[in-house]
């Protein structure tokens, strides 16, 4: 499709549908029609709600028979220990005692994925940046079986007061919260053996969730977040010790906010790389998004689309510190 | 917030105050090897227990960042009085003999922020007394938060089905209530 006709077909899907007409140019770019339309389609579908059964406070064989005993009928999620598909029917999966109790998360499969990924053992020091609500760092806390130290960083005044109220539910002993800018942890007294990154992004991978994210907004606002996401990668890389292993994660979509940005990185950091994900999800990351070529190791990255994988988009990428290649 | 260790003093009168309430030897056991460390914002002390290595990293930490909350929450004084935070009432469940349990119905009304009246009182030890701190468990004997004994515990029988038995001072709904 050349560039006029794309922009037209982009003009014509954008005003039936009810998205800006950037945001279909990219996905045309990126996907050609049919993919796009089954995209559009699948914002459409409701996501399937999902929690994670927190071993901290109970396990899933108890959580699985209380819940059933309530009309809640759970699901194993495959490459997920503590994860579970839940149909709650017409009960607010908040509501309900063994939430209040602390036995259970309600928690994205994209999000949960991303912590299996980056595999918090015990006895480590764990560093999770833009940490609030919580539902990362009390998994991060559960995985390390509140041994070592999960240090969550949160700058938001307001979702700090979310964040420790999880840790609290959820009985998490091993954390370190501290508010401020994640950009700037030179200070940071630790070198953490592992970071998670869920960057705050545009949320393009939020469609399902949020259908006026079809319209709020504009190229200049991704733009905005891929510099700040690209400064706070930045940040991490630099705290994270040698040989340590770091998860880079968005709820967006856009390769600007995801490939691009560790494409940067590993031409800044020759001492970063991208390893390989051994679980099975989701589908390889992008190595040449709108034509642009970037580092052949991004297909060892993962996406979650909505089309593909039934959950909102999402973003994984796993990298590695090698030892002895930093000044 | 800045971030000390807990001024010996200060420390054994919250021993005294949970110790009291909640049984002998309880403060140590929910302490375990960790340390006491206080953090104050306003007029509010909170209290945490920390291991001990993670003390001296902390300070330097506390020098330019801004701590938030630190290992296990013990608890808050404000006003001179010092309220448990509900991290710890898991713990705490099994180490006192100062619990209330109550019916399912019972139960539920309390995670609403209600308080505990005679028909929801399906065990209450007898040795408790009028002002007591009490924890508040479902017939599973889990947790559900504190409440204020509004009577001595020997004078159950006498209150009729709706009177008040124990008054909500925090409950597990709270994680709901406060984030909507």
């Amino acid at each position: 499709m050349v560039k006029k006709e794309l922009r037209q077909r982009a003009k014509e899907l954008a005003k039936e549908h009810g998205y800006l007409q950037y945001m279909i140019e990219r996905y045309l770019t990126l996907w050609g029609e049919e993919e796009t339309l089954r995209f559009i389609e699948a914002c459409e579908k409701t996501i399937r709600t999902a929690i994670r059964v927190n071993s901290l406070k109970s396990s899933s064989g108890v959580v699985r028979g209380r819940l059933q005993k309530k009309g809640v009928t759970l699901e194993e999620i495959p490459w997920l220990n503590d994860g579970f598909y839940a149909d709650f029917r017409n009960t607010s999966p908040g509501a309900l005692l063994e939430h209040m109790l602390g036995f259970y998360y309600v928690q994205g499969v994209p999000s949960m994925t991303a912590v299996n990924v980056l595999n918090p053992e015990p006895g480590e020091i764990v560093l999770d940046i833009a940490a609030a609500p919580g539902g990362k760092t009390t998994h991060i806390a559960q995985m390390m079986q509140n041994t070592g130290m999960v240090i969550a960083v949160e700058q938001d005044r307001q979702r700090m007061n979310s964040l420790q109220s999880n840790i609290v539910r959820c009985g998490a002993t091993n954390t370190l919260v501290l508010r401020g800018d994640a950009r700037k942890l030179d200070d940071l007294p630790y070198e953490p053996d592992k970071i998670l990154l869920d960057a705050p992004c545009s949320g393009e991978g939020l469609i399902p969730l949020d259908p006026t994210r079809k319209t709020s907004k504009a190229m200049a606002d991704i733009r905005f977040c891929a510099t700040r996401e690209d400064e706070m990668l930045e940040t991490a890389v630099n705290v994270l010790t040698e040989g340590g292993t770091m998860v880079y994660s968005t709820c967006s979509i856009a390769p600007e906010e995801n490939e691009y940005i560790v494409d940067d990185i590993l031409q800044r950091h020759p001492e970063m790389e991208i390893v390989k994900i051994s679980a099975e999800f989701g589908s390889p990351g992008y190595s040449e998004p709108y034509g642009v070529k970037l580092h052949e190791s991004l297909t060892l990255a993962r996406r979650f689309l909505p089309h593909l994988h039934g959950t909102e988009g999402f973003f994984i990428c796993k990298l590695v510190k090698r030892e002895g290649t930093t000044a | 917030m800045k971030i000390d260790l807990v001024d010996p003093v200060d420390w054994d009168s919250i021993i005294e105050q949970i110790d009291i309430e909640f049984g002998a030897g309880v403060t140590k056991s929910l302490l375990g090897n960790r340390v006491p460390v206080i953090m104050s914002s306003g007029s509010t002390r909170t209290f945490y227990a920390i291991p001990t290595d993670w003390m001296s990293s902390l300070t330097d930490a506390a020098e330019t960042l801004d701590i938030q909350f630190v290992g296990k929450q013990l608890g808050s004084v404000d006003k001179g009085r010092f309220r448990l935070s509900l991290q710890i009432l898991d713990e705490l469940t099994g180490l006192t003999k100062s619990c209330i349990i109550v019916s399912r119905q019972g139960a539920e009304a309390f995670t609403y922020g209600r308080s505990i009246i005679k028909e929801s009182v399906i065990e209450l030890n007898s040795s408790l007394v009028r002002g007591q701190r009490v924890l508040v468990l479902n017939e599973d004997r889990e947790c559900l938060g504190i409440a204020a004994l509004s009577v001595d515990a020997s004078k159950l029988n006498r209150l009729g089905a709706d009177r008040l038995v124990a008054k909500n001072l925090v409950d597990i709904g709270w994680f709901i209530r406060r984030l909507g």
